[in-house]
């Protein structure tokens, strides 16, 4: 069996007397569509953060394809295969839809640092591709600030696409959507994981989302990884039903 | 020929033509608004396209002038060899200095950054005004001129708009590039940009050095052009200079800081022609500027206000902010 | 060598020299210290970088020449002179608060500092207009001319006058900051300004009322200053500079820090012409900039 794509050994992070996570573990393979779920404060955008350099673990480490990533900035996560998305989307709202794709493009490319070229007609083809990959190709003019919530959403995850990441993570990917939409939106990611060969890692509280697409489940409470399991086995546990009970109560 | 090249290209035709019908001492004025164009366009890189404000840019224009100054005084050059190495030797110096309070300032964000820069402008304005046997001290250094013909205003506003249009290209260039992407990137969402795999804070120092240089060069072309350069170029009054000519022509737009710097120099020599209170003038027309057209000049043209039913000329897209 | 560096600090040894700049730092520190909190305070709160806070103190100085000209004895003209410098000034600074920086608060900083810029534009040149362009000064009333003697040394009685003056004025602002319920607010305020409104506070009212008391003091400053100092246009210069410094070293948004950082600019102003004859003006400009670099938030400002 190949080793994981993502191992995470006894990750803890404080922020001053609060323990916002007390030792999680977490491995995942290659090809997962990973759920973590877990009620509000139980850790789960703080355990993005950490392992994605946005945050500093306190002790811990984080592999990614038998690498160690533990504490690299952002930036170099990014470079090495890995790609996030946020709660809170996160466009470039001033840019075009499909400019926000180039930039991603060109990072990818390392053309960051080309003074000269011009930018407006690189990259456009492939943008297109994203764009269309997520259905978006009929906003590509439009200010990624104007669309619409679902749709900056999309573009989101085009922009991360575009970097050509072998692990996503997303960051409660349906946040703000009404329960239909949800649905829709992650059994895109879910199909355009599987034609790219992704594996992902996302946050989630709706319990219908999760058992739609998910492989394996994580349940965290508190900064710790309270169970973990296929969806079969979770739907019978107890703390899986007091966590769906928890958030729809 | 396009639409849309008609009017650069008219205005630059005009800008050719434009010593004929001028007198010296408007050449003078003529020559000023291109160095100052420059300044502010270059400024412009980090506040508009960048979003960071820079509260001591006035700094490099004033490294690039006294560069110049003394390049053309003291350095032993004969003048003409000297003037060739100026342009060069003025964006490498303020570069330099670029390079140094750059890597201290964009290490922060927002206010601080701002505060960092003034603080360092504040330094360099200090070593100015006491480091006399360098830099003149009080009286700064004067009695510069360019050597031979271009000692004429006419064959140095030539040279300026030479200087100045080449500059501006280069700087076109580097917005339009995918630097200038990454850099628009950086200033909507510096956080995404981190996870792209780009090294912001690296290249928020580039483009403060690119800003940083030519500024100097713009320091430097006015510098010989207006005689004497001194301390008062680099006080903290100064540092304001860039930020109302951008924010007076528009910051979304790459030329709009230019046209500021154009209105801003001819208001400052008609008023202050007229009457001694030019400070008062000018606190009042930036309060109107602030409070009524926050766009600057070339928000209001594009909004059809200046000339309604045109086309706008088509700018990079930027949304206004 | 070890000569050398005892000639350079002789000035260390001797005790009326000590004395004398120690005083100067502090009671110079005490002016810096009342421009400084409002500075300090207005940026805390309403997040705006208030460059004209220079001006504010050039005005109170002016406000307090013209009333002090009015009345005949010196004493009760330096009184009402004080008087009407700081409820002058706090008058202005609500017109100005609230005709002119309420529209730019959620403005792009750029706009914020442009504002400010023309305020201190503005004052200067109608300082010219409506004072002229002489200095003028106050007379100081005889009670606090001249000296004292203790310990062999002698003081001038103003800047002990002025040492008290800011300690009642800090003692002041401590109680209204942490024993009432507008400086609860404003302490609050400068931590998370969106909560607080968020919790029924009027905030419009506050933001107001801090720039009063903000510009109150500087007028304050400023009438206490226009004894010892030269009170002409150019005045607010130097001063906004310093106040800066302070600002940026004590952390911004708190006013504890403006009075450590103040004592310790006025002091380091009052040694470093001693230390360092020619640049000395470079030490302040060094040392916010090492303070910005290795700890942004100032020492006892918050971290944002």
């Amino acid at each position: 069996m190949s080793s994981p794509i993502l191992r995470v050994e006894s990750l803890v992070k404080r922020f001053g007397g609060l323990v916002a996570l007390g030792g999680v573990d977490l491995a995942v393979e290659a090809g997962e569509f990973r759920a973590i779920i877990g009620p509000n404060g139980a850790g789960k955008s703080t355990f993005f953060n950490a392992m994605t350099g946005l945050l500093r673990p306190d002790s811990g480490r984080v592999a990614f394809e038998g690498r160690d990533i533990t504490g690299e900035p952002p930036h170099r996560v990014a470079r090495r295969g890995v790609a996030r998305t946020f709660q809170i989307t996160s466009v470039f709202p001033d840019l075009s839809a499909l400019e926000n794709v180039q930039v991603a493009l060109l990072a990818h490319a390392r053309r960051s640092w080309n003074l000269w070229s011009r930018a407006r007609v690189l990259g456009t083809e492939r943008a297109q591709e994203l764009l269309a990959l997520v259905s978006l190709a009929t906003s590509a003019a439009k200010p990624a600030g104007t669309l619409a919530h679902g749709d900056q959403k999309r573009l989101e995850l085009a922009i991360a696409l575009a970097g050509e990441p072998r692990l996503l993570f997303l960051d409660e990917p349906t946040a703000g959507m009404a329960a239909q939409e949800r649905l829709e939106a992650i059994r895109l990611v879910h199909r355009v994981a599987r034609e790219l060969g992704l594996s992902c890692v996302f946050t989630e509280h709706d319990m219908a989302v999760v058992f739609a697409v998910a492989t394996r489940i994580t349940v965290m409470h508190q900064g710790r990884v309270l169970a973990e399991g296929t969806p079969a086995e979770m739907r019978a546990r107890p703390e899986v039903q007091q966590v769906y009970l928890g958030e729809t109560a | 020929m396009k639409a849309r090249h008609a009017a650069p290209l008219a205005a630059a035709a005009a800008l050719l033509v434009l010593p004929s019908g001028l007198t010296d001492f408007w050449i003078f004025i003529a020559i000023e608004v291109l160095a100052f164009a420059l300044y502010a366009v270059s400024f412009n890189v980090l506040l508009g396209y960048c979003g960071m404000l820079s509260f001591g840019h006035a700094a490099f224009f004033g490294v690039g002038g006294y560069t110049a100054a003394l390049v053309i005084k003291q350095s032993g050059l004969p003048p003409a060899l000297a003037f060739a190495c100026l342009p060069l030797a003025a964006m490498f110096v303020s570069a330099a200095a670029a390079l140094v309070i750059g890597f201290f300032s964009v290490r922060r964000a927002g206010i601080y950054f701002a505060m960092l820069t003034f603080a360092f402008q504040m330094l360099l304005y200090t070593i100015a005004l006491k480091a006399t046997p360098l830099t003149g001290g009080d009286d700064g250094l004067t009695g510069l001129k360019p050597p031979g013909i271009l000692a004429q205003p006419v064959a140095y506003y030539y040279f300026a708009l030479l200087m100045t249009g080449a500059s501006l290209y280069v700087l076109y260039r580097v917005v339009s590039s995918p630097f200038g992407y990454t850099l628009r990137a950086m200033r909507a969402n510096a956080l995404r940009v981190q996870y792209l795999g780009i090294d912001v804070r690296a290249h928020r120092l580039a483009a403060f050095v690119l800003s940083g240089a030519f500024a100097g060069l713009a320091g430097a072309i006015f510098a010989l052009s207006n005689g004497n350069v001194f301390p008062g170029w680099l006080d903290w009054t100064a540092s304001a200079t860039p930020v109302v000519m951008a924010v007076l022509g528009g910051t979304a737009s790459f030329l709009g800081p230019a046209f500021g710097a154009a209105v801003y120099v001819v208001l400052e020599v008609l008023i202050s022609g007229r009457t001694e209170y030019w400070s008062l003038a000018m606190g009042i027309i930036i309060v109107i500027l602030v409070l009524l057209m926050p766009e600057g000049l070339t928000g209001l043209w594009r909004r059809g206000i200046v000339r309604p039913g045109a086309r706008a000329v088509p700018l990079p897209t930027r949304e206004a902010r | 060598m070890f000569e050398l560096i005892a000639q350079y600090f002789a000035w260390a040894q001797n005790p009326v020299v000590l004395a004398r700049q120690t005083l100067a730092g502090v009671s110079n520190g005490m002016l810096l210290f009342l421009i400084s909190a409002g500075l300090s305070l207005i940026f805390g709160v309403l997040r705006v970088l208030n460059f004209a806070h220079g001006a504010l103190f050039m005005l109170g100085a002016l406000i307090a020449v013209s009333v002090a000209a009015l009345l005949p004895d010196p004493l009760s003209g330096f009184a009402a002179a004080l008087i009407g410098a700081a409820t002058g000034l706090a008058l202005l600074g609500a017109a100005i608060e609230t005709t002119l920086l309420r529209r730019v608060y959620r403005a792009q900083h750029e706009m914020q500092l442009l504002l400010t810029f023309a305020l201190v534009f503005i004052a200067g040149d109608a300082a010219r207009l409506i004072w002229g362009r002489e200095e003028h000064s106050i007379a100081m009333p005889a009670i606090l001319a001249g000296r004292a003697q203790a310990f062999g040394l002698v003081f001038p009685i103003y800047r002990l006058f002025l040492i008290a003056a800011g300690a009642s004025v800090a003692a002041g602002l401590w109680l209204t900051l942490y024993r009432t319920r507008w400086g609860l607010f404003i302490r609050a305020a400068t931590m998370d300004r969106d909560m607080l409104s968020a919790l029924g506070v009027n905030t419009r009212k506050l933001f107001t009322a801090v720039f009063m008391l903000g510009a109150g003091l500087a007028g304050l400053g400023g009438g206490l200053a226009a004894p010892v100092v030269a009170v002409g246009p150019g005045l607010h210069v130097q001063v906004i500079i310093d106040a800066f410094v302070v600002v940026v070293i004590g952390g911004l948004g708190s006013v504890l820090g403006a009075f450590v950082a103040s004592l310790l600019v006025g002091l380091v102003n009052a040694f470093g012409v001693l230390a360092f004859p020619g640049f000395a003006i470079v030490l302040p400009f060094a040392c916010m900039a090492i303070v910005l670099i290795v700890r942004p938030q100032g020492l006892l400002g918050t971290v944002e």
